[in-house]
């Protein structure tokens, strides 16, 4: 089992590569890896509760992965509720994944 | 009869103690310069060394001759009297690993030759080659590859 970092930059919606980035963690996580999804910068649009693409998150959130969005990232473009299952972070706890949390790190 | 289970010491997962960012981004096209600034910041905080190797764009990064222009004078109030450079952070950071953690910040030989920014680049800033890179990637415990897209 590896422990697996996936940072999201871009808005997953603005990209057709945006659904296989979600793929890829799924399919991570069913392999018994351990998978954090980390959301920052346009990423985190993908996090704001009633959206689609947030279901999608909660989905993967409830298979296992975690889902965690940039506080700065969600208060930059006024996003102050997220979908269920999606946790919020800060640089702080990405930099503490990266040294101490994480086998690999993706950057999306 | 019972037996003993032999458990095998599990050992720990080592921590990182060195990190390679990648980046090919300048300031005003995408939030990635400050991300990676951020995370910096946060790294060197823990006692990581971190080599950035920027190339494309990202090598006007370093250009020492940015000017600070003022705001537009109906947004001062919110946004500051200037609207600061990205290479001070980045020389800001420099120095905090005189006496910590230390950042190098290595832009790539031929994107400041292509882009004329070679004798620009502030202190602090390397200017480096592709075996420099090499080199970053091998030492590294994780190497972050921030993709450029458009």
């Amino acid at each position: 089992m590896a422990r697996y970092l996936i940072v999201d930059s871009r808005d997953l919606t603005e990209y057709t590569s945006g659904r296989y980035i979600q793929k890829v963690a799924g399919k991570l996580k069913e392999s018994g890896n351990d998978v954090t999804l980390f959301l920052i910068e346009n990423g985190v649009i993908a996090a704001r509760k009633g959206g689609e693409i947030g279901k999608n998150l909660s989905d993967l959130s409830k298979r296992g992965a975690k889902v965690v969005a940039d506080d700065i990232s969600c208060r930059a473009r006024g996003i102050t509720q997220l979908a269920e299952g999606i946790t919020q972070g800060s640089v702080d706890q990405l930099a503490d994944l990266i040294v101490e949390g994480s086998d690999k790190v993706i950057w999306y | 009869m019972a037996t003993a289970t032999a458990t095998a010491p599990v050992a720990a997962p080592a921590k990182t103690k060195k990190v390679a960012i990648v980046l090919a981004t300048a300031s005003y096209q995408r939030e990635a310069p400050t991300t990676v600034l951020r995370l910096v910041e946060k790294l060197l905080q823990r006692g990581v060394d971190v080599n950035v190797w920027a190339f494309e764009e990202a090598v006007t990064l370093t250009n020492k001759d940015q000017i600070d222009h003022n705001e537009p004078g109906s947004l001062q109030k919110v946004l500051g009297e200037k609207h600061p450079n990205i290479g001070r952070f980045i020389d800001q950071l420099i120095r905090a690993g005189l006496h910590g953690a230390k950042l190098d910040w290595v832009s790539c030989i031929l994107c400041v030759q292509e882009r004329g920014v070679e004798k620009h680049q502030m202190g602090g800033a390397i200017v480096g080659t592709l075996g420099d890179l090499w080199k970053f990637i091998k030492a590294a415990d994780k190497v972050i590859c921030i993709p450029t897209y458009r």
